[in-house]
Parts: structure tokens; sequence; C-alpha cells
């Protein structure tokens, strides 16, 4: 009963500060993205514009703002794992699982995001790559440290993580735009772009799209057979296999 | 052009996959040999994670074998009966090795184990078949004729007990040894991704005194029904079999391997084996380099299970 209290009261503090009451009108280019044989990435244009509150009787609203755009893929566990020297060769000693990590997380902002906000308002949002790596980890505090920035700049590398800070434009006072290119590597699955309206240091609307990356038609087909009948799947392969072989033999037998 | 590959979930060049295909299906028509020893390797260097590239060329080298495999079954080259001993054995072996690929998967030792598992058997194979190749060159430029050891020769192998009679090699020789090799094959080809013909090829030979005319056959045919096995239980147990990845590595090699048989035919014996025993060293030492020298990275990542 306490907590819902204090739930209560912190819903009713933090509700937006009087004078910049405003919402957001925004909407994303695709809400399937469709992975096909020739898929290859795919682009992807968040727009919107900042509107006065429905009701509040506001006729427009008064700038500067400031727009963060997070897009966050579906989650897996994943380790990073640390390879030293030992007895003359190199092996994996040390790994930390990071469990329900992003597998893919990409923040598009209009302005450099430590300018923005304070950074504990941006950990807290998880706006920042870091905070997804430094949540409670069995691993303890300097373990979870040191490989959970190692696998942010795997991550980076692979094009699965990155903060473009210059990637939301905005075309005027009020409406943006910003493009985000999904690579081929992006796994498929649900994923979430939460939009946030910042001014002076404040969050003062957040709205939240999702979309979808999914396998279709023939690869939708086979990814699904190897996960529902492997056995069939298989099977499927060595007959597959035994034909070609044996074509390839007719074909060319002299 | 690109195509994406639905298990391996990347897309790679069509024309990179069947080329590699080809390139490695001639060496292996060359040969006489699978090729699942370089193909796994380049995929694996070439951003395929390898749990898929192990498994997606076992069904590579089942299409790769099966065309000789049928060419030897026509001209009767193939001991059945002894090939059925060293299936069973190898399906064993391949049940134990499809087993400790998963174990070792999830501990992260997956690519050191492929690693040196390359490099000492490569490595081991590389130098007793170049050894054997450079004297049989040095000796034939000489001009001494070569006296191969006579098959009926005895050594300790034909001491040992449960003896069973294989009418087409003209063997009576213990099973142990003939189950034992089919379990080593099995366990090591299953774990690595490789056929195994050509260690398979010489423990034939050498330790089981099986004659010329029937060593090649029947290695096929056991190459065939393991690989065929060691896929269908990759499938079940890892899902890793990529049918598209190996369709284009198939289509290539079976192509490749016909130009390379074709060319093979104007090189000599010991010329052929030396090439291979150069080409095996490569390989070894390749892999070899990788566990020794710095890496480029020390921290390296994987997803260990998806939450969808």
């Amino acid at each position: 009963m306490s907590r819902l209290l204090a739930l209560l009261l912190i819903v009713l503090f933090s509700a937006v500060p009087a004078g910049a009451a405003a919402r957001l009108v925004s909407g994303v280019s695709n809400d399937t993205i469709q992975i096909t044989s020739s898929f290859d990435g795919e682009r992807l244009t968040f727009f919107g514009t900042i509107a006065p509150e429905a009701g509040s009787g506001q006729r427009y609203v008064e700038g500067p703002f400031d727009v963060v755009i997070v897009v966050l893929g579906p989650t897996q566990d994943r380790v990073a794992r640390e390879k030293t020297h030992n007895f003359g060769i190199w092996l994996n000693t040390e790994q930390v699982e990071f469990k329900r990590f992003p597998s893919y997380f990409h923040v598009l902002s209009s302005r450099r995001l430590l300018e923005i906000a304070d950074i504990n308002l941006l950990n807290q949002n998880f706006i920042l790559p870091e905070a997804h790596a430094m949540v409670p980890n069995i691993a303890g505090f300097m373990k979870t440290l040191v490989f959970g920035r190692e696998l942010i700049r795997l991550m980076s590398e692979q094009g699965l993580f990155g903060v473009q800070e210059n990637g939301v434009r905005f075309h005027s006072d009020t409406f943006y735009s910003a493009q985000l290119t999904l690579p081929s590597s992006a796994p498929p699955g649900p994923y979430i772009a939460q939009t946030y309206v910042f001014q002076n240091g404040e969050i003062i609307a957040r709205k939240s799209e999702g979309f979808a990356v999914r396998k279709i038609a023939f690869e939708r087909f086979l990814a699904q057979s190897a996960t529902q009948y492997p056995l069939l799947y298989g099977i499927a392969c060595v007959i597959l296999a035994l034909f070609t072989g044996w074509l390839g033999g007719v074909l060319f037998r002299r | 052009m690109q195509i994406y590959l639905p298990i391996a979930e990347l897309s790679v060049n069509l024309f990179f996959l069947v080329g590699i295909g080809g390139a490695v299906g001639f060496l292996s028509g060359l040969f006489g040999v699978g090729g699942g020893f370089l193909l796994t390797p380049l995929l694996i260097f070439s951003g395929v994670p390898a749990p898929v590239a192990v498994a997606s060329v076992t069904g590579q080298v089942v299409a790769a074998s099966t065309s000789g495999a049928l060419s030897h079954y026509r001209r009767g080259g193939i001991d059945l009966h002894l090939a059925m001993y060293l299936i069973l054995s190898g399906i064993l072996g391949a049940f134990g090795g499809v087993a400790t690929f998963s174990v070792l998967r999830a501990a992260g030792q997956l690519d050191l184990v492929i690693a040196v598992g390359f490099v000492v058997l490569l490595g081991f194979v590389g130098i007793l078949m170049l050894q054997e190749a450079v004297r049989a060159l040095l000796k034939s430029r000489q001009g001494v004729v070569v006296r191969e050891r006579l098959p009926n020769q005895h050594s300790w192998i034909h001491g040992l007990p449960w003896r069973v009679r294989f009418k087409k090699s003209r063997l009576y020789i213990s099973v142990l040894p003939v189950l034992a090799i089919g379990l080593f094959i099995g366990f090591v080809g299953s774990l690595l991704g490789i056929g195994g013909g050509f260690v398979m090829v010489p423990a034939l030979v050498y330790l089981l005194r099986v004659p010329g005319n029937v060593v090649i056959g029947t290695s096929l045919a056991q190459v065939v029904a393991m690989m065929a096995a060691t896929t269908i239980m990759h499938a079940v147990q890892s899902q890793s079999v990529d049918i598209l990845l190996a369709f284009c590595l198939m289509v290539g090699g079976t192509a490749g391997a016909q130009f390379g048989a074709a060319a093979g035919q104007h090189l000599r014996g010991e010329q052929l084996r030396g090439l291979l025993a150069l080409l095996v060293l490569a390989v070894a030492i390749r892999f070899g380099l990788s566990l020794v020298l710095a890496p480029d990275d020390v921290f390296s990542m994987a997803v260990t299970s998806v939450v969808r």
C-alpha cells in the first residue's frame, strides 16, 4: 500500500512542469521490415512534430526543443569473453554474461546528448549505451564495468550499437525527421523506437513506436523449419545434398 | 549479388559462396578428398559463425562425395562389408562429436578446440604425407623402382581378436582397428566439419592394408553415410545447418570437382600427394598462427540464447 502511495506521489510530482505542456505526434516510415533473400539492410525514417498538449488551450509551443530517438532491437543473452595468453596459446579464460541484452541499439539526437540533459537522466532512461551493460550482474561491479564496455565496443564495431548525435534534423522549430539505416546483420524480432522531447534538460514528452524485422516467404519458411521440425529439416538437407551430388555426376559424366 | 542466409542471419555475396565452393571443389576433385578441411576454415575466416560453418559444410561434404561414391560403386570399387563396419562406428563417434560440439559451444571453447584440432590433425597428416611424397619423388628421379610394402605383410594389428573376413578387400582381420578408425573419424569429423577422407585413406592403406582398388570407394561411401547422419544430428542438436549456405557451396563444389578430376589426370600420383600435403600443412599453419600470435582483439562476444 505504501509502495503504491509512493508511486502515486512520484507520478504526481514528476508530471510535466507547467508551461511546457507538449505532446509528440510522430511516425515511422516502415512498420515491418521484410527480410527477403536479397535483404541488405533497410533505411527507416522517423518524423514527428511537437504540438501543444490537447485540451491545454495553448495555440503553439515554444522551443527550442531537443529530440532523442532510441531504437532498441529484441533482447538476447550475450556473453563477452576475454582471451589471455596461457602456455603459449591464446584462449578464452574469462567471460561475463549479460542477460536480456539488446541485440540492436541506436540513438539519434539533435544535439550532443550531454548538452541535452544530465548524464543521470540519460542513464535512468537507458538512452546511453553504457546503461544497458551497467545493470546488476552476478560477475561483480568491476568485471561488469570492463566487460560491459568491451561488449558495447564490439557491438558498435559490428554496427549493432551506435550513437548519432546529429541524426535528428529540425526542419522548423517543431518539425523533425531522422534517418536510420538498419544493417543486414540486424537480428529479426520486435523493435521499439522511443522518442523523447527535451526542453531545458527535462523530458517534456515521449512516445514509443514499434516495428518488426521479419523474415518472410522462403527465408521465414527455412528458419521456421529449422527450429520447429529439425529432424525433417536435417533429412531434407541430406536429400538435397545427395541429389545435388548425383546430378553433378550425371551432368558432367563424360 | 547479396544473398541472405536465414540461419547464419547475415548476407553474403552469392558469387563469393559459389566461388569458394567451386575452388575447393576443384581441389577436392584434383586430390580426391572431400574438401571440408578447406571450406570450414575459409567460411570461418570470412565471417560465418563457426557453429554454422561446421554444420553446413557437413551437408556440402555429403554432396561432394556422392558423385564419387556412385561412380566407384558402379565400378565395384566399394567393399560394402567393410564400409558397413566403418559407417556404424562412425555414426557412434559422430554422436559423441556432436554432443561435445554443443558442450564446447556453450562453454565458449569451440573455436579453440576447432583450431587446436585442425593444427594437430592436419599438421600430423600433412607432415606424414609430405615425407612420403618427397621420398617417392626423389626415388623416382633417381630411377629406383619404389617397392611398396606388400598388402599381406603382417603387423601387430593382425594379432588382435574378433577377426572377420572382408571378401572384397581380401582381408581377414580383427574388427577392433576397423571400429576404432570409424569411431575416431566420426568424432573428429563431426567436431571439425570435415569428412576425414584424408585421414581415412592413409589409415585404411597403412594400418589395415586395404588394397588400392577399393580404398577410395570405401572411404567415400563411409564419408557420405557418416556425414549424412552428422548433418541430421547437427540439425537436431544445434539447429545450425544453413541449407541455403550448404546449397550454394554444393553447386560450386560439384561443378568444380569435375574440372579438378580432369586436371588431376595430367599430374602424377606423387606430385598430387605432395601438393595436397603442402595444402594441408598451410591450413594447419594458418590455424596454428591464430592460436600463437596475439589476437587483434582479446575480447569477443557470442549470443547464448535468444529471447523473443
